[in-house]
């Protein structure tokens, strides 16, 4: 027992299970206890949890806000009814059914599966849409995109009369199957489980990491297109399952059916409960159907007027919908991420029941790295009008530490911008070229996408610390990890627990990014970095913000750590006792040009340089 | 070419509303930074207000104009305060779904209180006239419409360029800080474009409820929509290109009606939907849309 | 005319700037100089009521101000030239003016424009440019200028030659000079060191968010160690930064 729980799948399914068996259990208790009405109660209750969770498969692991999925759902629901129909019945609601469905009926299982297959195609085809888009979290246009979706379903559904039975739509029968709630529990049971692996999956760390901060993610080397589509595909098949439930259990579908309504009612369920977390979704689902129950029994009751009048206007059908939009709009002032946010069962069962985890080795340093050359050339980067950097270069071999310094506004952060993909040169090209091993060629990547840049073994930070605040540090770093299993050469990278204790977070591990003190941050996206297992590790700013004892520190902790991940680096600082302190070699910047190289000795003799810092008219001799 | 110039005409009068509404949002979106999915409901709520007017008090359209404008106005000053005033500077997807919140809750609050009915009013009979001017049939309703934008465009463009005020919401649109650093009062200036933005769904409001002379609760959300897209279509934030962008699409709803076939034309909507869904997905960053360095 | 004592700012978990104290006098021109990331622009962004501080307190005039708005700062009047200049680049030149005297009243609006004009006579036949087609002496006259027309009693410019060519970075100290001359009190912040302490009266230098050096700024600009104290060199890491001049 405490082997399962100990181990990561094994917690997971365990977590589900006790979801699944408390969502259940606690609606047979509610069914048991009063009138038929009530089951039928129970079992939308279940099928909205699997909805929801499909949705939350979506919205949660990449954080863009789809509107569309109850469109997905009504492509599924009318694909599922004209499929399971009886003939008579198609014979009476659509006799004009077009493509030969009037002569079709299928197994109901047979129809939900042909449903599903029907909806996927069409998720694919939004989301090569919603990947050209660009959308990343909170991203408008993937929002009315989706938007779009969800309305051009419903006109269809309303016009097309000939397909749809029109704004009555098909009213429905199964000659037989599907009896029972086993097929609910079943669905249910698969959603959870699926949800749950998805979101501990390589390709859901990723997308979730995407959500948390697409540039960050894309400069580790992470395609967030990739994620939400194959988010976006089980998302959207889930969904079209507990569509398929929903029409069965319904009887009929409308263009009523899955509109604003339900997709009001969903999306509310999902965040009160943390969209997030599949644990939160669940737990949503159960509070606003009590809450729901709740008001619309309130709604019903009659109450008489006299001074009471107050209440017959509150109390009348449109109190759940306000209840809704105000569980909505209350959750977005002063709770945002839900009330569990992004915790989830297992979580505590593997505090409460798993072993306590080793500390892992001390790390070694990594044997001498096949050479490798960074390599910059002749940059020109425009600005509009504004010249950021010309002809610049730079020149680093991974066994170096190189440093950029230069004044304010010289061009060291777009240098390293251009270097790894974020911005475009007008002129020059940087190429960085490595040797996989002895008697291989030589490999020379320039150009590309940040995250190919990424992957061919650059790695970065930026000025202002771009970590993926809601994840954990452990997680923070595994997905580094996860990108340079997937895409970086060598067999002996150093383990994700290895660079934590090295970098002093072990005892952090389990904290959100978010919550690290300074110092720990910007010791965590140092970490972050070296587990891309790169060629190079680029830095920019390091220090800026500690104190002098920390950034003499750094010193130490960036060498090290290069030293153990085998990595070359180029660093700018601001902070000349870290930056001569650390470098073999400096660039000085100065208006978009180098205006020196050299050793730290020889940098801080030049004259050219202290008039950069001091002004032009330096005094001649100093230090 | 009649044909071109009557649908051109006709695209106008559709597309000065959108236009109207899409400025507000435009303008909306320049200080805070939210696409203001409860825009529609100044429409809604007004909606309910002619309908008061007209049928109820029996006062007739020129009473209902003013009340109409002012209720816009007013509403949109309450929503700022009660929802949006608290989640400012959260992040897109907490805006986002605010926003949202606030559509559905203010049209709970219409299901619940008025019901969910249509609830039908005179439009001014003047309004259904037909102009013709060879065999041009211009419609008396969209020559009102299509002059009036003009005239509230002019003005909100004096207004945008020659007072405080206007310079003030420009500026914050442009760079909020800066702004407050020259002396702008956050809560102020946001205000201001919250009264602005009504001002401007109150005239398109006035415009878009004589042609429909029907009040229900879901009556905002199809001129929030083309609203929003008209917006998307300018690039978001700027609002000369939120004026083209309502224009274009009222002149291409009306065109893809007259070539659409004749049992297509109940979704036209959602075929102006799946354009602007193409639209977006092969130019996400609108018409009009300003490059700006992404901030590393 | 303002007082600094104790400010402590903090971006979430980083303390940007560590119990800093400083004073302007009345007509005083102040550098401040130090190296990047040592927290001269986030000293100036709490001071003008942008970055709430975590500690401390700030007085303008005799009157506490600590954590006052920026249009409230303004009223008081205190005006900060901010960073890389952030003129409205779609407004024209002259909108970009009023807009600085957004809280005056019409007349003294016109009055001051009129004013700063006869300061800045080239904004006068860029009147009608949007700010981001101006050069960037040009933009730079304009960004002091817009601060010059709410009337503040004292300016604070954050690195003013930023950017800019080393023609035009002479333009800008002897504009400097010139509002000098004028009597104005301003708080400078610069990389520039050399060239802020030939127009300063009195600097500070601020290294990782603490006040390393202060003195007259004739004093300083003799130092021999200017240079390491400025940045830091990699010699004197015990030694705690030179103590405070005493002249």
């Amino acid at each position: 027992m405490q082997g399962l729980l100990s181990s990561r799948v094994g917690s997971q399914l365990a977590g589900s299970a006790v979801l699944v068996v408390v969502l259940v259990l606690g609606g047979l208790a509610y069914a048991s206890s009063g009138a038929p009405a009530r089951d039928i109660l129970v079992t939308q209750m279940l099928i909205n949890a699997i909805m929801v969770i499909g949705l939350q498969i979506y919205i949660g692991n990449t954080g863009v806000l789809s509107f569309g999925h109850m469109g997905f759902a009504a492509i599924s629901g009318y694909a599922f009814a004209l499929l399971a129909s009886t003939v008579q019945r198609k014979a009476r609601i659509v006799p004009d059914v077009p493509l030969g469905l009037d002569a079709v009926s299928l197994n109901p299982l047979v129809a939900a599966a042909a449903a599903v297959a029907i909806t996927v195609v069409a998720g694919l085809v939004v989301g090569l849409g919603l990947a050209r888009s660009g959308a990343k979290s909170g991203a408008v246009a993937a929002t009315v995109i989706t938007l779009a979706l969800l309305f051009m379903v419903h006109e269809v559904g309303g016009a097309y009369a000939d397909l749809t039975g029109g704004r009555n739509g098909i009213s429905f029968s199964v000659g037989r199957g599907l009896d029972g709630r086993m097929w609910v529990y079943l669905a249910l049971i698969a959603t959870v489980v699926l949800a749950r692996l998805f979101k501990s999956s390589r390709i859901g760390r990723m997308a979730q990491a995407a959500r948390e901060d697409d540039l960050a993610a894309r400069a580790m080397g992470i395609n967030p297109a990739r994620g939400q589509m194959v988010a976006l595909i089980l998302s959207v098949a889930v969904v079209s399952v507990a569509a398929s439930l929903r029409v069965f259990q319904l009887g009929t579908v409308a263009p009523s059916t899955f509109f604003f309504d339900y997709t009001l009612l969903t999306l509310v369920m999902l965040i009160v409960g943390g969209r997030n977390s599949i644990a939160g979704s669940v737990l949503g689902v159960a509070l606003m159907t009590v809450v729901n129950e709740t008001t619309r029994h309130l709604a019903d009751v009659e109450i008489d007027g006299g001074p009471m009048d107050v209440l017959d206007i509150v109390l009348r059908p449109g109190l759940t919908d306000i209840v809704l939009g105000g569980s909505m709009l209350g959750f977005m002032i002063f709770r945002a991420r839900g009330l569990v946010e992004d915790w989830e069962v297992d979580h505590w069962l593997r505090r409460r029941f798993g072993r306590a985890e080793p500390v892992p080795d001390p790390l070694k340093a990594a044997p001498t790295p096949a050479p490798a050359q960074l390599s910059a050339a002749g940059v020109t980067v425009d600005f509009g009008g504004f010249r950021a950097l010309e002809r610049a270069e730079l020149e680093a071999s991974n066994l170096e530490v190189v440093g950029l310094i230069g004044p304010n506004g010289a061009g060291k952060t777009t240098l390293l911008n251009m270097v790894t993909g974020l911005v475009k040169a007008t002129e020059g090209t940087a190429t960085l070229t490595t040797r996989s091993g002895p008697g291989s060629g030589a490999h020379s990547a320039t150009g590309g996408e940040p995250f190919e840049i990424a992957r061919s073994g650059l790695a970065r930070t930026f000025q202002n610390l771009r970590l993926f605040p809601a994840l954990s540090v452990r997680e923070n770093v595994s997905i580094a990890a996860l990108v340079a299993s997937q895409h970086r050469a060598g067999p002996d990278r150093p383990s994700v627990e290895q660079l934590l204790v090295h970098a002093g977070l072990w005892e952090l591990r389990d904290r959100r990014a978010r919550e690290l003190d300074y110092g720990n941050a910007r010791r965590l996206e140092l970490v972050r970095a070296a587990a891309l297992s790169p060629a190079f590790i680029l830095l920019d700013e390091p220090t800026s913000g500690m104190s002098n004892v920390e950034s003499v520190a750094m010193i130490d902790e960036v060498r090290a750590l290069a030293s153990a991940v085998g990595a070359g680096v180029v660093v700018i600082d601001h902070d000349l006792a870290f930056i001569t302190g650390v470098c073999d070699r400096i660039y000085c910047l100065d208006q978009g040009r180098v205006i020196s190289v050299g050793t730290p000795t020889e940098i801080q003799a030049d004259p050219q340089v202290q008039a950069a810092y001091l002004g032009a008219a330096a005094p001649a001799a100093t230090g | 070419m009649i044909d071109l110039l009557q649908s051109l005409i006709d695209g106008l009068g559709r597309g000065s509303i959108y236009a109207l509404l899409a400025l507000g949002i435009a303008v909306i979106f320049g200080v805070m930074h939210m696409v203001n999915f409860a825009h529609g409901e100044l429409i809604t709520v007004t909606a309910y207000i002619a309908f008061g007017v007209v049928v109820t008090t029996g006062w007739g359209w020129w009473a209902a104009a003013p009340l109409i404008f002012l209720g816009a106005v007013g509403t949109s000053v309450v929503i700022e305060f009660v929802a949006f005033r608290w989640v400012r500077g959260a992040s897109d997807f907490t805006m986002l779904l605010t926003s949202f919140a606030v559509h559905f809750l203010v049209q709970a609050i219409f299901v619940m209180t008025m019901g969910a009915s249509v609830r039908s009013f005179p439009r001014p009979e003047w309004a259904d006239r037909i102009w013709s001017v060879g065999e041009l049939n211009i419609q008396i309703v969209d020559v009102a419409v299509i002059g009036t934008t003009a005239l509230t465009l002019a003005a909100t463009v004096f207004l945008l360029q020659r007072t405080m005020f206007g310079i003030s919401l420009r500026a914050a649109a442009e760079d909020f800080d800066a702004a407050r650093l020259m002396g702008v009062k956050s809560n102020k200036v946001i205000r201001q474009a919250f009264i602005l933005a009504g001002a401007l769904a109150g005239i398109a409001a006035i415009f878009y409820l004589m042609r429909t002379g029907q009040a229900r609760p879901t009556t905002g959300l199809s001129p929030l929509l083309k609203g929003i897209l008209a917006a998307i279509i300018g690039g978001l934030g700027n609002m000369q290109g939120a004026v083209y962008g309502g224009l274009l699409l009222g002149v291409s709803e009306v065109l893809l009606r007259s070539w659409l076939p004749e049992d297509l034309v109940g979704i036209t909507d959602g075929a102006v939907f799946a354009l602007i869904a193409l639209f977006f997905i092969f130019r996400p960053q609108g018409l009009l849309y300003v490059r700006s360095a992404e901030r590393v | 005319m303002l007082e600094i004592s104790g400010l402590t700012t903090r971006y979430g978990a980083i303390s940007a700037l560590r119990r800093v104290s400083l004073t302007v006098g009345a007509n005083e021109v102040v550098g401040l100089i130090g190296p990047n990331g040592a927290g001269k622009t986030t000293l100036l962004n709490t001071v003008a009521g942008l970055l709430r501080p975590a500690e401390g307190e700030v007085r303008l005039e005799e009157r506490a101000v600590t954590g006052d708005s920026p249009d409230r700062m303004l009223r008081a009047g205190l005006a900060l030239v901010p960073e890389r200049r952030r003129l409205f680049a779609q407004m024209t030149v002259v909108e970009n003016l009023r807009i600085g005297g957004v809280t005056a009243s019409a007349e003294e609006r016109s009055e001051r424009l009129d004013e700063v004009v006869e300061l800045f006579p080239v904004l006068k036949e860029k009147w009608g440019t949007a700010a981001g087609y101006l050069s960037g002496g040009e933009a730079q006259q304009l960004a002091i200028a817009r601060a010059l027309m709410s009337s503040p009693r004292i300016v604070l410019m954050d690195e003013p030659s930023l950017g800019l060519a080393p023609v035009l970075v002479d333009f800008v100290f002897d504009l400097i000079g010139r509002l000098r001359a004028e009597g104005r009190t301003m708080l400078i912040v610069e990389q520039n060191a050399t060239r802020l302490l030939e127009v300063a009266d009195r600097a500070y230098v601020l290294r990782t968010g603490e006040i390393a050096v202060d003195g007259m700024a004739s004093d300083l600009l003799q130092r021999e160690d200017l240079f390491d104290t400025f940045v830091g060199s990699a010699r004197d890491e015990d030694s705690k930064p030179s103590e405070p001049d005493t002249r």
